[in-house]
């Protein structure tokens, strides 16, 4: 589709992305700018069909960063579930649980309050707008405008829209347009698919410290109000242990919530070995364990849905400004994984990069030169000083047995040194072991979960409990590179772990006949969680947007 | 050629819906709203009218303040003009109650087109647009998947029960868009830019003259007794089998003793 002429709309600044990073990026650059008495445009699209709708996350909110934003976001209504954030810590087994009666300093969470992202995310929504900033939900940006040579960044391209499966134009075909902008601002979550564009175009991510997630699967759970577990004191329960084992990175989530309902998740580092594991699988073990079966007994699942998060921290962090564009949120590695938030830092990092923004203004300078201030901001910033104690912290829990323990504990007490300092890390996609044939032998001896339809649902009711719609009728997103690959190598060495990294059963392999297989997709039940792209072990997956506007449709999550 | 389009903001299927505590309503706190999928038919049909002839396209819609939201999203597809009957006094009207409003309106501005969904899918009553031409005593045609104006003629394609019926009448009428009538456009970015300064009038049921004491949720002569949700839905469950027939004679099994449905 060469010679379909495209709509250019400035904007004096762009921002990529409506989570908590853009959306606290364009209204602390709104508000300051109002101060001052400068007149800026402000434009943020958002591939949702609306603010929230792809927002999933725990959440235990740090504060910190929203007081700055708005001191009074509670007169203002700001969604709060619960400002109780009573803490415990399990070690769970096959079949019991155990107290750990000391918790690190940093999973203390006194002061923080649990959250619904996506509600959170809608209120921010109304804030921005009520600032007059232009928000665009339902489009996605699919192409970064570069200037010259590929050395600075002018603007992002919107998606078309209309377009049949075979790419060419349906009747209600609706072309993408040029959004321009002085600055640009990128926050578009964890593995964002424009800041891989310009990684591969401007390198600004490190290549010997490499970018690293990891994924969960969440659910909302309303229990019937006389579940003993409403009125007890727990708020705030973390696991670790089974059923991910001491070798796996991640663990359990439980939040209480409003109106009966609790958040619960399974988060799993993608660094993991056993190309058998599958994600969701883990977090439906994890239901089933005493523990956590018996608090949610009689409930009933109202909302699900996966994300991926970015937990590489301090040494993964890319380049932050480039001529004409910044990197805010999770999509930046601003996330601590030795907290589990990055909720606070994807904000603090959007209000430091419209500081800098208004000095470009400022100075009518929009090269590195000025945007950079950007940069010592976030070095200067409460955000560095948690990165930089908890700098080997991800990697650390990648290590295998004892290691992992005497590295943490040696973190501990040396300010996040430890004993080697930086750890070095592999990718996530070359983590993956080659099957021996026992293995796959054991593999054929498939565990049958049972599932109630209420509160143990399969792959495909949590699709639609999540409210994922594409339209159908529209080119494929989920670029696979080489098939034959997935038909006869990855199926030799790994048995094709798409089928079960994927928490939607967006990849399927029909067997066709002896030794012959070949490989479906489904696009439309696709999550957005991205961790085909970070998983697969030949790199052979590209998550690309979708017709803007498809996707899940949380509000609760 | 002035056009109006009855649209109505409805709750998307697709978001968690659950009834409230009355037993009678839904929850709202999590809704997603959207503009109606039959309106956008209309919307649509309404905008290649235009096109084709000239005119003017106006959206008319009744609702809390978040209304504006649905009438935005007609105005950036192409609509010019949006009116809103926004009153605290009117909600909760049953179907009667708000097509009076409707017509109120009506009765005060030109027109020679009324297009409609042929129902929302949140009430799913089929009566506002029917109840509207009543009230202005014009032609009403529902469940149209084509139309063709020459002059001051309309002849429209009606779905019937296993076939189609050609109808023709004079205009002004007003017609109801079944799903078939056209594939909606989408709201563009320049169009969004755009819609944020057309023209949105308010209005109240002082405003239009009609007696307060017909309408809102004390006048409403249909009451709600309980609302209950479709049954869960189940699972998907996997037929297993060696070869076709074996596949066919398992479903086959299940069908009759499970579901027992054969
Ligand atoms: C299961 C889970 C539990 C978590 N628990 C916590 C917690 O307890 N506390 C905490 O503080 N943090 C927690 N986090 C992390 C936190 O959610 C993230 O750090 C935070 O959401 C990052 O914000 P962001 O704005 O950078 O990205 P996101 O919240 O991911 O938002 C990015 C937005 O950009 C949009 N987007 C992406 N690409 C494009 C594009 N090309 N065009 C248009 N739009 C685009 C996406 O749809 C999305 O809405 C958790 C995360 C997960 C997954």
């Amino acid at each position: 589709m060469a010679n379909v002429t495209r709509e250019e709309l400035p904007f004096d600044v762009l921002f990529v992305g409506g989570g908590p990073a853009g959306l606290a990026g364009a209204i602390h650059l709104k508000t300051l700018a109002q101060k001052k008495g400068m007149e800026i445009e402000v434009g943020l699209i958002e591939k949702g069909d609306s603010l929230g709708s792809h927002s999933l996350s725990g959440a235990i909110l740090d504060p910190i960063a929203l007081k700055e934003l708005i001191p009074d976001y509670l007169e203002k209504g700001c969604p709060i579930e619960s400002d109780q954030c009573r803490d415990s810590f399990y070690f769970l087994t096959k079949n019991r649980s155990f107290a750990v009666p000391f918790t690190p300093k940093y999973m203390h969470n006194e002061n923080c309050a649990v959250i619904s992202l996506s509600r959170l995310t809608r209120w921010l929504g109304q804030i921005a707008e009520g600032l007059g900033i232009n928000i665009f939900p339902g489009f996605a940006g699919t192409r970064v405008l570069f200037g010259e040579g590929g050395k600075s960044i002018l603007g992002v391209g919107t998606g078309d829209k209309g377009v049949d499966k075979a790419g060419k134009q349906k009747s209600n075909f609706e072309p993408g347009v040029d959004l321009t902008a002085r600055v640009t601002v990128f926050g578009e979550g964890s593995k964002g698919s424009l800041i891989r564009e310009i990684g591969e175009k401007m390198r600004i991510f490190s290549i010997g410290m490499p970018q690293i997630f990891e994924t969960a699967v969440k659910e909302v759970i309303e229990l019937p109000e006389t579940n003993p577990f409403l009125t007890s004191e727990i708020t705030v329960l973390h696991t670790f242990g089974y059923p991910l084992g001491m070798e796996t990175k991640g663990g359990g989530f439980l939040y209480k919530m409003k109106d009966n309902r609790i958040s619960l998740g399974l988060v799993v580092g993608l660094d993991y070995e056993d190309p058998l594991l599958e994600p969701r699988q883990m977090f439906l073990k994890f239901k089933r364990h005493p523990l956590i079966g018996n608090i949610i007994s009689g409930g009933k699942i109202l909302q699900t849905g996966a994300k991926t998060l970015s937990v590489g921290g301090y040494y993964t962090m890319p380049m932050l400004a480039v001529d004409g564009a910044l990197f805010v949120g999770d999509s930046a590695s601003m996330l601590n994984s030795q907290r589990l938030k990055g909720i606070h830092t994807a904000m603090k990092s959007g209000m430091l990069a419209a500081e800098a923004v208004i000095q470009a203004f400022e100075k009518n300078d929009f090269t590195r030169k000025t945007l950079g201030a950007y940069e010592i901001g976030v070095e200067q910033s409460w955000i560095n000083k948690e990165h930089y104690q908890a700098r080997n912290f991800t990697q650390a829990l990648s290590q295998k047995g004892i290691l992992k323990f005497m590295h943490v504990g040696a973190q501990y007490f040396s300010n996040g040194k430890g004993m080697k300092d930086p750890i070095s890390i592999k990718e996530d996609s070359a983590t993956l072991k080659k099957l021996s044939k026992n293995q796959i032998e054991a593999a054929k001896i498939e565990e049958k979960p049972e599932y109630d339809g209420t509160l143990f649902v399969d792959k495909l009711t949590g699709v639609f409990l999540s409210g994922t719609q594409h339209v159908e009728d529209q080119p494929c997103h989920l670029l696979v590179h080489n098939t034959v690959i997935c038909e006869t190598q990855c199926y030799e060495e790994f048995r094709n772990p798409c089928t079960r990294f994927c928490p939607a059963q967006v990849y399927e392999i029909v067997e066709e006949g002896p030794d012959q297989r070949r490989l479906v997709l489904n696009p439309s039940n696709c999550l957005h969680c991205k961790t085909c792209e970070i998983k697969d072990p030949y790199k052979n997956i590209t998550w690309t947007c979708p017709e803007g506007g498809g996707g899940p449709k949380y509000s609760i999550v | 050629m002035d056009i109006v389009v009855l649209v109505k903001q409805v709750p998307d299927t697709e978001s968690l819906i659950q009834i409230a505590g009355d037993g009678v309503s839904i929850k709202t706190d999590d809704l997603k709203w959207v503009i109606n999928p039959y309106d956008e038919f209309a919307v649509e049909e309404a905008l290649r009218i235009r096109e084709a002839q000239g005119g003017t396209v106006t959206i008319l819609s009744m609702g809390p303040a978040k209304t504006v939201e649905a009438i935005r999203t007609a105005l950036a597809m192409g609509a010019d003009k949006g009116i809103h009957i926004n009153d605290p006094i009117a909600e909760g009207s049953d179907s009667l109650g708000i097509s009076k409003l409707l017509a109120a309106v009506l009765k005060k501005i030109p027109f020679d087109l009324i297009i409609a969904g042929m129902r929302a899918v949140d009430g799913d009553n089929y009566q506002v647009a029917s109840a509207v031409a009543e009230f202005l005593g014009i032609p009403q045609i529902t469940q149209v998947t084509k139309q063709e104006i020459t002059g001051k003629k309309i002849r429209l394609n009606q779905v019937v029960e296993g076939g189609v019926a050609v109808i023709e009448a004079d205009l002004p009428v007003l017609f109801t868009a079944q799903r078939g009538l056209n594939e909606p456009r989408y709201a563009s970015l320049p169009g969004i830019m755009k819609a944020k300064k057309k023209p949105l009038e308010i209005k109240t049921v002082g405003d239009l003259g009609v007696d307060a004491g017909q309408v809102g949720v004390k006048n409403r002569k249909v009451k709600i007794a309980a609302l209950k949700l479709p049954p869960t839905r189940k699972s998907v469950m996997m037929i297993k089998g060696e070869d076709p027939a074996a596949l066919a004679a398992n479903l086959v099994h299940k069908l009759h003793e499970e579901a027992k449905v054969i």
